[in-house]
């Protein structure tokens, strides 16, 4: 190990910064393993203090394979200037960032994708149905959404940098996975509320509900029994429709 | 054509913002839709679309290395295409053929990863060294081809969407409530695929029970 290195402020910020086009250079081969180097970039700059070899070195360790879920790559680049600052062996910064990258993929997933998004676009869509403003469903989203993204892309990026290697602790500690479920409990409640609002507001499903109501009710179904498989044959069917409709009323 | 310009150029830069650049959700559909409407001055068309295409798009996340319709070109072509005569026609042959570009998107966005894989320095040695200029460039270079791909798709979209409405939206039969209700139907697919990411039906049918109950109301009262 070699002796700890400060690492300025200024360079912390700019690697936080960059962390926000980690998949820049998103790609088969190395993922967002480029985008890491990018983002890495400052902190490795400032700890090499003008030794060039030692930089090219540290860029070609950390532009290896990797990925994780985009806001939460912020705890890897956080940890991992940790690691670097604090002259931690190469191998074990390899080791733990090959450890991280599933986690993080995964928790990201499950919190951010498939919860929190949904949700806060579930809210801002039950407010356009029942007659909000343009303005208000649209900043309602953005605001809310951007509140938990940002805090946590800077949470994960402060927790790393804090906790080094012991991240894992923290991440444990933060109970992310039941957050995640928690969301998933209002999202269930916004959905059930936009279908409920689909039907019976009057920019949903209109007159005859007799005929729209069983289709959207069939339509609900086939979602939920054939899940992302059904996702291409109803957006298909859709455009199909569209196209049958007019052409028939154009043949002679 | 500077119309054209400035609509490929905002769909160049809402599709950066989907994965390449902040992933600050401007390129959501609710968000592009309102903002595309906005400048071609049919915001409440522009909100409808985004709407409608935001509810099919509930389930398509970019996870990963996932191919996924991009949502962000799909909606400002749907717009530009149906804002001009804003008729339930073009509301909906512009939303049709904004799904039809937003699969093109999915596809050119894998083309852009592979592209990228020849761009990109890879490694060959754990110990070896790259130089830092190497990894800038390829960064950069990767931003502003999926700048580039956005937006030479949204301008393509946006020509072919503008024709097929012109062509076709006049023989276009159903009114306006009707043609809502056509495209909502492919959308509704999305709510019952999201109950799985959700938790499942019967883990979550107490929860999704009282949302419809209190939509129901709501939509009813307002």
């Amino acid at each position: 190990m070699t002796p700890p290195t400060r690492v300025p402020r200024g360079a912390l910020v700019a690697t936080f910064l960059r962390s926000f086009s980690i998949q820049g250079s998103w790609n088969y081969h190395t993922l967002v393993g480029n985008g890491f180097a990018f983002a890495l970039l400052p902190v490795l700059k400032a700890i090499a203090r003008g030794d060039d070899r030692e930089l090219e070195r540290g860029l070609c360790r950390h532009a290896e394979l990797f990925n994780a879920h985009p806001y939460l790559s912020a705890v890897a680049l956080g940890a991992t200037a940790r690691l670097e600052a604090d002259g931690e062996d190469p191998e074990v910064i390899r080791r733990f960032k090959a450890a991280i990258r599933g986690p993080l993929g995964a928790l990201g997933d499950a919190l951010v994708w498939a919860a929190w998004l949904p949700v806060t676009l579930l809210l801002a869509l039950v407010f356009a149905f029942l007659g909000a403003a343009p303005w208000v469903s649209v900043l309602l989203f953005l605001v809310l959404y951007n509140i938990g993204h940002v805090g946590l892309r800077f949470w994960g990026f402060r927790a790393g940098l804090a906790a080094g290697k012991d991240v894992g602790l923290r991440l444990r500690a933060a109970h992310l996975g039941p957050a995640a479920d928690r969301i998933a409990r209002w999202g269930a409640v916004l959905l059930g509320a936009l279908a409920g609002v689909l039907v019976s507001g009057e920019r949903g499903f209109g007159a005859p509900l007799w005929l729209w109501g069983p289709l959207a009710v069939g339509a609900f179904v086939a979602g939920l029994a054939g899940g992302q498989r059904a996702w291409r044959p109803a957006a298909f069917s859709v455009v199909a429709a569209v196209g049958f409709i007019t052409l028939s009323r154009m043949m002679p | 054509m500077g119309e054209l310009a400035v609509l490929a150029l905002v769909g160049g830069l809402l599709a950066m913002d989907g994965t390449a650049v902040g992933q600050f959700m401007v390129s959501r559909p609710l968000v592009a839709g309102t903002l595309t409407g906005w400048m071609l001055g049919a915001p409440e068309l522009g909100f409808l679309i985004g709407t409608i295409l935001e509810i099919y798009l509930l389930v398509e996340f970019p996870v990963g290395g996932a191919r996924f319709p991009e949502g962000s070109t799909a909606t400002v072509i749907a717009v530009a295409s149906a804002a001009d005569p804003g008729t339930a026609g073009a509301l909906a042959l512009g939303l049709a053929t904004g799904l039809v570009f937003g699969q093109v998107g999915g596809v050119s966005v894998t083309a852009m990863r592979m592209l990228n894989a020849r761009v990109v320095p890879v490694p060959r040695a754990p110990e070896g060294s790259l130089a830092p200029g190497a990894i800038v460039r390829a960064h950069l270079a990767g931003i502003v081809l999926d700048f580039a791909r956005g937006a030479g798709i949204t301008l393509v979209g946006v020509v072919a969407g503008r024709f097929a409405v012109a062509r076709l939206a006049p023989a276009w039969p159903l009114h306006l409530p009707d043609t809502r209700s056509l495209l909502l139907l492919g959308g509704v697919v999305s709510l019952g695929i999201l109950v799985r990411s959700f938790g499942g039906l019967r883990r979550r049918l107490g929860l999704l029970g009282a949302g419809a109950g209190a939509g129901l109301l709501l939509g009813w009262l307002l």
